[in-house]
């Protein structure tokens, strides 16, 4: 079971100056989205999680294993995790060689490493890209490639800190698709996202965190129907929910065709 | 507070409104006169001076510090000096089977005196200056803004560096990384932390520039200063004083 | 007035085998608001770099065509000349500092500096934009400290100061939270009060949706369609270009409600609910 469990996490960099102020979450296979304002805690909760910060109270458990317990680079074979920047990882000057990097430091062996690679790529639509260097193509390509570089480890956790960020339509449209089909193969998948629109296409559960505490957790239908909460947070309901909620309807579209659907039925 | 290289201490005093071309004058002073007149009373009365404009500037506190720091310098000197300068004969005193002679321990507290004596006057002007003051003082008096820029910008990008360097870590040992080990492994770890270290700030630098461009960085107008300060009736006081002090250290010097 | 002309501008980046521009053409009136939207490498940063001058005179390369700002034409004017008329905000708020300023207040300033501005009249301009862009509580902050949506609206606050009459916005909330990108909207929306010329690129459609006036739809290097909101977004081959209509906008068109008085689908929340509200009557 890919199972990640939280018990009474608190964290804080600092004494007196708490950032997680005790969480008690567990979450299973299941593509879930953690939305919030920046300084909610969401990416040192997701630090946490891959063991690159320690609970100050508290235990994170990986499939069993204590975060505590085992290195970082030990976790890697476990948990993989997309950064915001690609520039803080990118070094290779070959894209392959980039992509491989990871795979060939969890154990993966060379042609093992290469065939995940180039799989991992073309998902990504840079098939044409493989030789190239990372530094000679466009941000939202590298961004891509960072995407790449851990779908390529093949972790059955996998963690996304604002994948949509710099992509245009059709990127956004390529990450969509690899995270309903992580979710699909029975991954564990957690993706931090401010695109409301995004996180309503991909998410089966959707957290809420503002100010280091989980104020909504629940499906995405349920949280987003909550838009007193989500305003006190300062987050919005995606463009068609709050259409529709001003339209009268007393239940909560997260999609065109959903509502489209209801109309065709109601009439 | 975001982070900059600087030693500066913010307070309200009259040390911190004099004019940062001043306090590099009184360094300068400060280090030739002891030079000029090299008895010890001159060098300790100096440092005496020194003392009491960083008590009236409240800043003694961060001097210690700096002081302790020069401590093994000092000692390393007296030691030396007391064991083998050339023109050691009196002997001082004994410790253990060690001799240590008069003449070489007076030489050493002259030096001590004289690198105490300029460690206080750069004391001054570091803690009561701010570096982006006295840049600006500098390129007013013809520093050429573009390496004024370089200057006050590395004092502030390099420990956003430095910061970068964090999450650099983090995204290299969530691939499976170590960096923590033998020293093969951390050799091994220097690559992937550094390329993007490099490549990174190469980024931002050509963003950076743009950035400048567009604000007029290389505009050909003459440059205004938003600081402008006031010239006070008290700079050229001072200046005076300090001129007047140094031309009387080297008229003592060719009369005595 | 216009205020932009651009006239079949072609440009190659130096080391580059493909034109980045391949004879773009099109003007501008003072005051408009313009959304350009497209997929990356579409060619829009370019055409954000061409008008402020850093193509051809910071980025080299082969450059042929004209671009004149406000009547100044860009190859023969420094960047610096033309700052005076038109300035430009980037992606990321970070790279926008100079660094070399210890407080909000002097990073407004830097600019005018180099300008030769004279301080009272610096001052005036940066008390001005401290209230414009709503800065004021964090004058004496280091800039490095402000969240990604203040540092933003810094960076435009120091281009304001500046006085130009046209600004160029290249994805500016890309990198900010909900929140952030809220407040530097806000901040765009006033400049556009203030009668400043707008050049916006924007992946959040609704937010082009409902500020533009006019819609450029770029795509490899050339001006595909240049139009109002509502007419652009009315392409049936608008996802070839990698943009997606308004939600708002696809709803009333599945749902065939359109505004009687143009014929033309709504692209705003606004009037795509008044105008669904109005249906719903008529019908019943």
């Amino acid at each position: 079971m890919n199972r990640i469990e939280v018990k009474n996490l608190r964290f804080s960099y600092r004494r007196g100056e708490e950032i997680l102020k005790g969480m008690d979450l567990t979450f299973d296979s299941e593509s879930t989205a953690i939305i919030g304002q920046n300084g909610a805690g969401k990416t040192t909760f997701v630090k946490l999680l891959k063991g690159l910060l320690k609970p100050t109270e508290g235990d994170i458990f990986i499939k069993g294993k204590n975060t505590t317990e085992v290195t970082v680079a030990k976790l890697a074979k476990e948990i993989g995790m997309v950064f915001q920047n690609p520039n803080d990882q990118i070094f290779k000057s070959k894209v392959i060689d980039e992509v491989m990097f990871g795979p060939l430091n969890i154990g993966q062996g060379m042609e093992e490493a290469k065939g995940n690679s180039l799989k991992a790529l073309e998902l990504m639509e840079l098939s044409d890209k493989v030789d190239e260097n990372p530094y000679d193509l466009s941000l939202s390509e590298r961004k891509l490639i960072t995407i790449a570089s851990i779908l390529a480890m093949d972790t059955d956790i996998v963690i996304f800190d604002e994948p949509t960020i710099s992509q245009d339509y059709f990127g956004k449209i390529r990450i969509k698709n690899i995270v309903k089909e992580l979710a699909a193969r029975g991954k564990l998948v957690i993706t931090i996202a401010h695109d409301m629109d995004f996180v309503a296409e991909i998410s089966e559960r959707v957290i809420v965190l503002n100010k280091g505490e989980v104020i909504l957790d629940g499906s995405a239908e349920e949280v987003f129907l909550r838009d007193d909460i989500l305003k006190s947070a300062y987050l919005e309901q995606p463009n068609i929910t709050q259409l529709c909620k001003r339209l009268g309807y007393d239940r909560t579209f997260l999609a065109l065709k959903e509502f489209l659907d209801y109309r065709l039925a109601e009439n | 507070m975001a982070k900059t290289l600087s030693l500066y201490v913010e307070r309200n005093t009259f040390i911190h409104r004099v004019d940062s071309i001043n306090k590099i004058l009184y360094v300068l002073v400060s280090v030739a006169i002891p030079l000029i007149l090299p008895y010890k009373f001159v060098a300790v009365l100096l440092i005496l001076i020194s003392i009491s404009f960083l008590l009236l500037a409240k800043v003694m506190r961060r001097v210690i510090p700096l002081i302790e720091f020069s401590v093994i310098i000092l000692l390393s000197i007296v030691i030396i000096q007391g064991l083998f300068h050339a023109g050691n004969k009196t002997v001082a005193f004994h410790i253990a089977r060690i001799t240590f002679y008069k003449e070489g321990l007076s030489y050493a507290f002259t030096l001590s005196m004289r690198v105490i004596n300029i460690l206080l006057a750069f004391a001054i002007l570091v803690l009561t200056t701010k570096p982006s003051e006295l840049i600006e003082a500098l390129v007013k008096k013809g520093l050429s803004p573009r390496f004024g820029y370089v200057l006050s910008s590395a004092l502030q990008i390099i420990p956003q560096m430095m910061s970068a360097v964090g999450s650099i870590m983090d995204a290299q040992r969530s691939r499976g990384l170590e960096t923590e080990g033998n020293l093969a492994v951390r050799i091994r770890a220097f690559f992937p932390l550094i390329g993007p270290v490099v490549m990174g700030s190469l980024i931002e630098t050509r963003e950076r520039a743009m950035a400048l461009e567009v604000r007029a960085f290389n505009s050909r107008e003459k440059k205004t200063f938003l600081n402008e300060r006031q010239n006070l009736r008290s700079d050229n006081v001072i200046r005076l004083i300090l001129f007047s002090i140094l031309s009387l250290s080297i008229v003592l010097r060719v009369l005595l | 007035m216009k205020k932009i002309i651009v006239e079949n501008l072609k440009y190659r980046y130096p080391l580059s085998e493909n034109l980045a521009l391949k004879g773009i053409s099109f003007e501008v009136e003072g005051g408009e608001f313009i959304g350009i939207i497209g997929r990356n490498l579409a060619g829009k940063s370019t055409l954000c770099q061409a008008l402020v001058g850093l193509v051809p005179h910071f980025y080299k390369g082969a450059y042929s065509g004209n671009v004149e700002i406000s009547g100044m034409n860009v190859l023969e004017n420094n960047i610096s000349e033309l700052s005076k008329k038109i300035g430009i905000v980037f992606q990321n708020p970070f790279t926008q500092i100079t660094a070399a300023k210890l407080t909000v207040y002097e990073e407004i300033a830097f600019g005018l500096e180099n300008m030769g501005i004279e301080i009272k009249e610096t001052i005036r301009r940066i008390e001005y934009v401290l209230h414009l862009l709503d800065l004021e509580k964090y004058k004496d902050r280091n800039p490095f400290e402000l969240s990604g949506g203040q540092m933003q609206r810094l960076a435009i606050a120091s281009i304001i100061a500046m006085k130009p009459e046209i600004i160029v916005l290249d994805e500016p909330t890309s990198q900010l939270d909900p929140q952030g990108s809220e407040e530097v909207f806000k901040a765009i929306q006033s400049l556009s009060r203030e009668g400043i010329t707008i050049m916006m690129v924007e992946q959040k459609i609704e937010k082009i949706a409902q500020y533009a006036d006019r819609v450029m739809l770029m795509s490899d290097g050339e001006v595909v369609d240049f139009d109002v909101p509502q007419k652009i977004f009315l392409r049936d081959d608008l996802l070839n270009y990698g943009v997606q209509a308004p939600v708002f906008t696809r709803v009333c068109r599945s749902l065939n409600i359109k505004n009687k008085n143009t014929g033309l689908y709504p692209v705003t929340l606004d009037e795509a609910y008044e105008l669904m509200v109005r249906h719903e009557q008529n019908r019943s």
